[in-house]
């Protein structure tokens, strides 16, 4: 009889031992939550960021998004042209049926599911959470598969020593490099466009818009809506975060 | 008695090394402001772990409104010449090239992030190793309120990264 009740305060008192601990841990796990609460956002699937490009408003002519992309990111010439770095670039088109051109801006598009990031060995080609496709550098070994892998040809790889780089976009030889949506300007969260969207708009072409497809009442989603607008290389089902109307 | 007297020289040599060594430290140009972000002893104890955690919040999370972040290290410890021409801070005899010099640890930083400040025209950054020591900044600077925010935050790193090398052990 005597075991029986030593026996029966033990288990008490192990189970007031083991309430206190969960107590405890639920206490740590709650001051944890309101640290990483009271950092700022970041990248949230919530949003998945792309660009609407209307080739109708588009120039042959003109470059204004390379250079604008160009003057963001301190992309110099390097008088090398065969090795210098292109995070857009414009391609005329021309129907050969029917002899009607067009022309556009090419760069990263964002895909859903990136053939980028399926050959990266080292996990460094990457897409974030709100859907921007991503070299991380300090991981890239510069093996170039994803370019290779990439269907747009929108990586570059960077040949040469850089100097001069901007703080918001660090740059450097033997990494990989393509259009990061002015991943820095999303990030600063003051409706910002990115730069080629704004270099489009300050020549009054207003050809490219950027926005959140995850947002109904987006601009860009509203237009999608409205016009048909292509993905590139539909075929191969990438799910591309750039899409193009007039082509 | 031979060996007795050699055991003697031994270790005045290296009684002699050892003071030659803590008098020839490195010489660490004075940042902006009167503190970093945290205590001396802390940050250079403890920077390279701020810096990598920084890192992969930056580029994978997208979060770049933190304290430790590398283009902040530059804002603050790149110096000005006397020309006016802002330094690298891995040029010869500058913050971060000065010390990782004396420790003989190599940074691979500034091969690709920007080693002087943004608002510096691009074109006088000069390349690394070229710009002249430069002496302890005595200019008097201006003294900032402390951050509640980024106390905080630093008690949190603080803590992680204690956990951290308990876990090591």
């Amino acid at each position: 009889m005597q075991s029986t009740s030593n026996s029966v305060s033990a288990r008490r008192r192990f189970l007031q031992k083991l309430g206190l601990l969960g107590a405890a841990s639920a206490l740590s796990s709650y001051t944890l939550i309101e640290v990483s609460a009271s950092t700022a956002q970041g990248a949230s699937a919530v949003n998945r960021w792309g660009l609407l490009i209307d080739t109708a408003k588009c120039s042959a002519g003109c470059d204004a998004c390379v250079t604008g992309c160009n003057e963001e990111h301190g992309i110099d010439a390097t008088g090398r042209d065969d090795t210098r770095a292109q995070w857009i670039r414009k391609i005329d088109l021309q129907d050969n049926l029917t002899g009607r051109e067009s022309s556009l801006p090419m760069m990263c598009q964002h895909c859903a599911s990136a053939p980028c990031v399926d050959v990266c060995p080292t996990g460094a080609s990457f897409k974030r959470d709100d859907g921007v496709v991503l070299v991380n550098k300090h991981t890239c070994i510069g093996c170039r598969y994803c370019v290779m892998a990439c269907p747009y040809k929108a990586r570059s790889f960077i040949h040469e020593t850089i100097s001069n780089q901007k703080s918001i976009a660090p740059r450097g030889k033997g990494t990989v490099e393509s259009c990061t949506l002015c991943v820095h300007r999303i990030d600063a969260n003051t409706g910002q466009q990115p730069a080629c969207a704004e270099a489009c708009s300050k020549d009054a072409h207003d050809a490219i818009l950027f926005g959140d497809l995850n947002n109904p009442d987006s601009e860009i989603s509203r237009s999608l809506k409205q016009h048909k607008a292509i993905e590139v290389r539909s075929d191969l089902g990438l799910n591309t975060g750039v899409r193009y109307t007039g082509l | 008695m031979n060996n007795y007297f050699r055991c003697f020289c031994a270790v005045l040599l290296l009684v002699f090394a050892g003071s030659l060594a803590a008098v020839d430290g490195p010489v660490i140009p004075h940042g902006k402001g009167d503190q970093c972000v945290a205590d001396t002893d802390f940050m250079r104890r403890n920077h390279m772990d701020l810096i990598v955690h920084q890192r992969d919040e930056t580029v994978i999370k997208g979060l770049r409104d933190e304290p430790f972040s590398l283009v902040e290290c530059v804002a603050c410890h790149a110096q000005t010449a006397s020309d006016g021409v802002v330094l690298r801070v891995d040029a010869e005899g500058q913050f971060c090239q000065s010390c990782h010099a004396y420790a003989a640890v190599s940074i691979d930083c500034f091969s690709c992030h920007a080693a002087v400040p943004d608002s510096t025209d691009r074109t006088l950054g000069g390349n690394p190793a070229v710009g002249a020591p430069m002496a302890h900044s005595t200019v008097p600077l201006a003294s900032q309120p402390p951050d509640l925010k980024l106390l905080a935050q630093l008690q949190f790193y603080v803590n992680a990264l204690a956990e951290n090398d308990h876990a090591k052990h």
